[in-house]
C-alpha cells in the first residue's frame, strides 16, 4: 500500500509536532508549511493526497491560499480540511464554499478529525482503527 | 322719654319678595353667601376714604346728613353735611355719645340700623327732637357689612312741645333751638323714602364696586404671582393654548426656546412647532386628544424652533380644566432635551464600542489560545493513543486528568465568547423544528465519558410521542451539555444524574427539559444569582470550584432568547433539578402567515414534499442550506411556504413547502423548482397532495384547523417513510 501524503499548514510550530506525531502514528506521511506563501510552494512540489489547513496564515488568508490551490491542475481536486481557530459561524459555509471538503475548529475531536481525514482521502473507515484510537 | 319710632318703609317687611330683591339685589350675587369675609377684607368693603365722596355728594344733593356705620351702628368717619339742630343738640352730648351718630340719646344700638340689617331693608326712625333718621343695610349675599344712616331731618313740621323737651333733656336753650328748627325745612316722610329707596341703591351698588376691586386686586395679585413665577422660568417653555390648540398665552422661556416673541405666536395653532412629517401623521391633534382624556400626556420627539432648526423636547400636556366635561385649553410644559437626548445616545455609544472593544478582545484572546492548547491536546491525546509507547495505569490516568482539564478550557474559551457576544446583542438563535428525545439521547451519549470517570450514572426520562420543540438544536445541546456537566462536577462519585423531557404542565404551548442530580444542593438564597454573570455560590468545595461560572448565565440568555425560560429547584444535600422549556412547534403557527381568507379563496392546499438524494457534504453546492435558499426562490412569498427543516440536523434530505394553490399553481410550483433544483448529480423527488378545505358553513377557524392537522398528518407519514426506506 502507497503511504498517503498530507500536508499540514500552520504557523504554530508545537501544533505542527503534536499533529504530525498523530498523522504518522496513522500511517501517513506528513510535510509542512508555516505561511501562506510557502504552502502553494510545498503543494505544487509535493503534490498531497490531503491538505490541513489553517485560515489565519501569516503572509495571506487560508482561504486565499485554498482559491490559489484550486486553481492549480495538480491540486485542483485534492481535498482540503480547514482546521482553524475562527469561529465556524462564520467561517465554516465559506471555507466550504471556497472548495474545502470539512472544517474543524481548535482544537478538534482527535477521533472525528481522524475520521474526516479517512473519509477525505477515500479510505473506507475499518471497525478495527475506530477501536485502536 | 320720647317713645321711638319704627317703621318700615312700606309697612309690609314680610313680603318675601321684596327681601329677596334686597338680599339679592343683582341675581347671582348669592354665590358670595359662601364666600367668608376676612377682617381685612370687610374693613377694606367699608373703606371711609373711598365711601367719603359718595357719601358727600348724596348729603349736598339731598340736602341730608350722611354717614358710614358698621353692623353696630357705630360712626365709621365723619357725618357728611350734618343739620344745624343736631349740631347744635349734639355739641352737649360730649363725652356721652351714643353709639348711631344720629341718635340723639340711648338705647344702642340705632333701632334703625339693628331693623334695617335685620330686615335687609330701608328702616325709619326718629330720635328724641323729632329729627327722622332712615339707615341702609349694607350686604352682599347674607353678609351683613355696616349701614349707611341718613337723615337729620324733620319728615313733619316740628312741634314745640316736643322740642322744649329735648332741649330740657339736653340743656339746650329752647328759643335757640326753636330757632335753628324753623330755619330747617321739613321733608316729607314720602321724600325721606324715595331718599332712603336711592341711598339704598347707591349703597348696594357702591358696595358691589368695592367688592369687585378687591376681587380684582387679588385676582391681579394672583396674576402677576403667576406671572412672575412663570417668567422667572427660562429653562422651561411653558404657555397656554385655548381648546383648539392655538397659543394663548407664551412666557419667556418658550420665546427662547422657540424664538416666537410672545406677539407673534399668540392665537397660532401649536403645531407650528411640529414636523411636518408629525403634523401629517397627525401628532399635535393626537396629543391634544390625550391629554383630554388621560388628563395629561407627555411626548419626546423634534420640535421646530422659528428659525426651522429642531431640538428634541420633552413636552408635558395637561388640560386646564373648567367644568367637568369641558375644558377651556391646555398648558404646555416644554423643556430641550436634545443635550440630555444627546448625551445618552453618546453614552450608549461609548457603551456598544467598549462592548465591541471587548468582543474583539476576547475574540483575539480565544483565537490565540486555541493553538496552543490544539498542541497540547494532540500531544495528550499522542500520548494517550500509544503514540509514543505504552503507558502505564497511572501514567494513563496522569494524561487523562491532563485531558479532561484541557477540554475544561476549550469550554471556557468558548463560553468566554459567548457572554461578550451576549453583551453586543450579537449571540443569535435559529430556531428548528426538532425532536427533543434524540436531542437527550444524543447530548448523553457525549456526557457518556465524564461521567464514567466519577462513576455516576446517567438516566434519560422523556414521554411517548412527545412534539416537536420550536428550538435552536445546535444551542439546546449546548444548554443541556452545560446543565449535565455541572450535573456531575457537584455529584459525588456514584450518583445519578436523571435528564427528563415533556409537555409543560403550566403551558401547554411548551416542553420542559430538566436535568436532576444527587449533588451538594444549592441553598435557597442563592437559587436566584445561579444563573448571574460569574455566580459561583460560595458553599461549593474549592475541588468542584471549576469553570468561569458562565455557563448557566449563557444557558439563561441562550433559553429566553428561544422564548423559554430557565430555573432551579434544589434541596441542599438532597441535589438540585434545573429545568427550562421551549416552545412546542406548531404548523398552525407557521401557517398562520398565509392562511388568509383571501390566500385559500380557491378552497384548496397544496403540500409539496421535496425529496432530495442523500447530500454528500463533499459537494458544497449541495448544502442543505443552498439547498433551501434555491427552493425559497421558487415560491411565491405570502401566499406559499417553505417550512423549517422538520428532522434533525444529520437528516436534511426532505423540505416541504405548503402552497395556498390548487393542483395546476403546485404544477408551476414543481416546474420551477425542477429548474433550478435539478443538476446531472441531483435529482429531487417531489410530491402533490392538494387538500380541499371543508364546505363553508363552518367555522374559518375550523377550517384551517382541520386542514392543518391533515398537513401535519401528512408531514409526518411522509418522515416515517423516509425513515423506513433508509
Amino acid at each position: 500500500m502507497i503511504t498517503k501524503k498530507i500536508l499540514i499548514v500552520d504557523d504554530d510550530e508545537y501544533l505542527l509536532l503534536g499533529l504530525a506525531a498523530k498523522l504518522k502514528a496513522s500511517g501517513y506521511a506528513v510535510v509542512s508549511a508555516v505561511d501562506a506563501v510557502a504552502a502553494v510552494a510545498v503543494a505544487r512540489r509535493e503534490v498531497p493526497d490531503l491538505i490541513i489547513l489553517d485560515l489565519g496564515l501569516p503572509a495571506g488568508d487560508g482561504l486565499l491560499v485554498l482559491e490559489r490551490l484550486r486553481a492549480l491542475t495538480d491540486l485542483v481536486a485534492t481535498p482540503v480540511i480547514v482546521l482553524s481557530a475562527r469561529d465556524p459561524a462564520n467561517n465554516e459555509q465559506r471555507a466550504l464554499k471556497a472548495g474545502a471538503v470539512a472544517f474543524f475548529q481548535k482544537p478538534p475531536d482527535s477521533r472525528e478529525f481522524l475520521t474526516a481525514i479517512r473519509r477525505a482521502l477515500g479510505e473506507e473507515v475499518a471497525l478495527s482503527q475506530f477501536l485502536r484510537t | 322719654m320720647i317713645p321711638q319710632e319704627k317703621r318700615t318703609l312700606d309697612g309690609n317687611r314680610h313680603d318675601p319678595r321684596i327681601e329677596e330683591s334686597y338680599s339679592d339685589p343683582a341675581g347671582g350675587m348669592n354665590r358670595i353667601a359662601k364666600v367668608d369675609f376676612s377682617r381685612e377684607e370687610r374693613s377694606e368693603l367699608l373703606n371711609v376714604k373711598a365711601w367719603s365722596p359718595m357719601l358727600e355728594t348724596y348729603g349736598l344733593t339731598m340736602k341730608v346728613a350722611v354717614a358710614l356705620t358698621d353692623v353696630q351702628g357705630t360712626l365709621l368717619g365723619k357725618v357728611h353735611c350734618p343739620q344745624p339742630i343736631w349740631t347744635f343738640v349734639r355739641s352737649t352730648l360730649v363725652g356721652k355719645e351714643t353709639g348711631c351718630p344720629f341718635c340723639l340719646s340711648p338705647p344702642s344700638p340705632c333701632a334703625a340700623v339693628m331693623n334695617a340689617l335685620r330686615t335687609a331693608m330701608p328702616a325709619i326712625a326718629r330720635d328724641r327732637a323729632g329729627l327722622a333718621h332712615v339707615a341702609i343695610p349694607l350686604s352682599l349675599g347674607k353678609h351683613r357689612l355696616g349701614a349707611i344712616i341718613a337723615g337729620q331731618v324733620f319728615d313733619q313740621y316740628p312741634e314745640s312741645l316736643l322740642l322744649e323737651r329735648a332741649a330740657k333733656t339736653f340743656g339746650v336753650s329752647a328759643q335757640l333751638l326753636w330757632r335753628l328748627a324753623s330755619k330747617q325745612r321739613p321733608i316729607s316722610r314720602s321724600a325721606l323714602q324715595q331718599a332712603g329707596d336711592l341711598l339704598c341703591a347707591l349703597g348696594q351698588a357702591f358696595i358691589r364696586q368695592r367688592y369687585g376691586a378687591i376681587l380684582e386686586t387679588q385676582m391681579a395679585r394672583t396674576n402677576l404671582r403667576f406671572r412672575l413665577l412663570v417668567e422667572g422660568v427660562t429653562d422651561y417653555a411653558l404657555f397656554t393654548t385655548d381648546h383648539l390648540g392655538r397659543v394663548t398665552s407664551w412666557n419667556v422661556g418658550a420665546e427662547r426656546m422657540l424664538g416666537y416673541p410672545e406677539a407673534d405666536i399668540l392665537g397660532q395653532h401649536f403645531s407650528r412647532m411640529f414636523t411636518s412629517e408629525d403634523i401629517q401623521n397627525g401628532a399635535p391633534e393626537k396629543q391634544l386628544g390625550n391629554a383630554s382624556r388621560e388628563g395629561r400626556t407627555e411626548d419626546e420627539g423634534w420640535r421646530l424652533r422659528r428659525n426651522q432648526t429642531q431640538f428634541w423636547a420633552n413636552v408635558i400636556i395637561t388640560p386646564l380644566a373648567e367644568e367637568a366635561n369641558s375644558h377651556r385649553g391646555f398648558a404646555v410644559v416644554m423643556q430641550n432635551a436634545t443635550d440630555r437626548r444627546e448625551a445618552a445616545i453618546e453614552l450608549e455609544t461609548v457603551r456598544q464600542e467598549r462592548m465591541n472593544l471587548q468582543e474583539q478582545f476576547l475574540s483575539h484572546v480565544s483565537h490565540e489560545l486555541r493553538t496552543p492548547l490544539t498542541a497540547i491536546y494532540f500531544f495528550i491525546t499522542n500520548l494517550l493513543e500509544g503514540v509514543a509507547g505504552d503507558l502505564t495505569s497511572s501514567q494513563r490516568e496522569n494524561l487523562e486528568f491532563s485531558l479532561e482539564n484541557v477540554k475544561q478550557l476549550k469550554d471556557m474559551v468558548s463560553d468566554l465568547l459567548d457572554v461578550s457576544r451576549i453583551e453586543t446583542l450579537k449571540l443569535t438563535v435559529e430556531p428548528q423544528c426538532m425532536s427533543v428525545p434524540s436531542l437527550i439521547a444524543e447530548v448523553l451519549r457525549t456526557c457518556l465519558a465524564n461521567a464514567r470517570l466519577k462513576n455516576i450514572s446517567l438516566v434519560a426520562d422523556t414521554t411517548e410521542g412527545l412534539p416537536s420543540a420550536w428550538a435552536d438544536r445546535a444551542r439546546m445541546r449546548q444548554v443541556l451539555v452545560n446543565l449535565i456537566d455541572n450535573g456531575i462536577r457537584f455529584t459525588p462519585d456514584n450518583g445519578t444524574i436523571t435528564v427528563q423531557g415533556g409537555v409543560f404542565a403550566e403551558d401547554s404551548g411548551f416542553l420542559y427539559l430538566s436535568v436532576t442530580d444527587t449533588g451538594c444542593g444549592i441553598r435557597p438564597e442563592d437559587h436566584p444569582m445561579v444563573f448571574d454573570r460569574l455566580a459561583q455560590v460560595k458553599t461549593l468545595t474549592e475541588s468542584s470550584r471549576k469553570g468561569l461560572g458562565l455557563g448557566l448565565f449563557i444557558s439563561k440568555e441562550l433559553i429566553s432568547q428561544q422564548g423559554g425560560r430557565i430555573w432551579v429547584e434544589s434541596q441542599v444535600g438532597r441535589g438540585s433539578t434545573f429545568y427550562f422549556t421551549v416552545p412546542i412547534f406548531s404548523l398552525a403557527k407557521v401557517c398562520g402567515s398565509i392562511f388568509t381568507p383571501a390566500n385559500l379563496a380557491a378552497g384548496c392546499v397544496t403540500l409539496l414534499s421535496i425529496d432530495v438524494p442523500t447530500i454528500d457534504s463533499s459537494i458544497p453546492a449541495q448544502d442543505p442550506t443552498g439547498i433551501r435558499k434555491v427552493l425559497e426562490r421558487c415560491i411565491l412569498h405570502g401566499q406559499d411556504l417553505l417550512l423549517p427543516p422538520m428532522t434533525d440536523a444529520d437528516m436534511i434530505e426532505t423540505f416541504f413547502i405548503i402552497a395556498c394553490a390548487d393542483r395546476f399553481g403546485a404544477e408551476a410550483i414543481t416546474k420551477r423548482l425542477r429548474r433550478d433544483l435539478d443538476s446531472p448529480n441531483l435529482k429531487a423527488a417531489i410530491f402533490i397532495t392538494t387538500l380541499q378545505l371543508s364546505v363553508n358553513d363552518q367555522p374559518w377557524e375550523e377550517r384551517i384547523a382541520e386542514v392543518t392537522t391533515q398537513i401535519d398528518k401528512l408531514v409526518q407519514k411522509h418522515l416515517v417513510e423516509r425513515e423506513i426506506l433508509k
